[in-house]
């Protein structure tokens, strides 16, 4: 019932979301360049349509190419952190 | 007694029926009451027709419900007109309606199915840990994670 708690993630409304200002924005959508970024935590802006991304996952860069639908997500969802377990014959080799 | 295809047991009180409805809980009956001018203590057997038909009416369709009146308050330095004159009606803004935008049954698990589906699209975390029957919010899952595997799906049911 509480429509608005659930948008703003439980963040207070006069903060608006989360992000990091990019200071190469223009340029990279421009010549699309990828933005190498550790700010997993930065929302994404409708600003940031097009523009790809290559975000940290701890140890290396993911490239996220952000579309219209991505908007209000966070960078870190797309990049994700962990490996999966896969079973190898031999420890050593 | 059915309402739109829900079983709402006879002997129970009205505000413990609706929550048989998915999408209502304890609160959301309690308001709904309020709104269809249900008593607190009534039972599901002691309903009236009218009563049934005004819960049939509101539950098919919250959205499209009549908007609640809305009445001023009056202040503390207020002097009533004579009883010979007409009240004078007072310009109020209509409040926020939350009981209009409740969703149930099929429409609340559409949405979810849909939210579910924006997810896995747009390849989230969230979407991923869905489509491979896992919890999605970080819990363990060396052991246990019975609920993800049997609830986790992009066509989720319930």
């Amino acid at each position: 019932m509480w429509a608005t708690a659930v948008v703003q993630g439980g963040r207070s409304a006069w903060k608006g979301p989360f992000f990091v200002a990019f200071p190469n924005l223009k340029h990279a959508l421009e010549n699309n360049i990828a933005i190498k970024t550790q700010a997993r935590a930065c929302t994404i802006l409708p600003n940031f349509i097009g523009i790809r991304f290559l975000v940290h996952n701890g140890k290396d860069y993911i490239p996220v190419t952000v579309t219209q639908d991505m908007v209000g997500h966070k960078l870190g969802e797309f990049a994700i952190t962990r490996k999966r377990f896969t079973y190898k014959q031999t420890k050593n080799k | 007694m059915h309402i739109l295809g829900v079983l709402l047991p006879e002997n129970q009180l009205v505000k413990h029926a609706l929550t048989h409805f998915y999408g209502i809980g304890n609160k959301t009956a309690l308001r709904l009451c309020a709104r269809v001018q249900i008593h607190d203590r009534a039972r599901v057997r002691n309903l009236n027709q009218s009563q049934v038909t005004a819960l049939t009416a509101f539950l098919s369709s919250p959205a499209n419900s009549p908007p609640v009146a809305a009445h001023a308050l009056a202040g503390p330095d207020y002097v009533p007109p004579p009883l010979s004159q007409p009240a004078p009606q007072a310009e109020v803004a209509q409040p926020v309606d939350r009981l209009r935008d409740i969703k149930i049954e099929s429409d609340l698990r559409r949405q979810m199915r849909e939210n579910i589906a924006h997810q896995r699209m747009i390849g989230s975390y969230v979407g991923r840990r869905h489509a491979m029957h896992l919890p999605v919010r970080g819990q363990n899952t060396q052991s246990n994670a019975r609920t993800a595997r049997k609830l986790n799906r992009v066509e989720r049911y319930n």
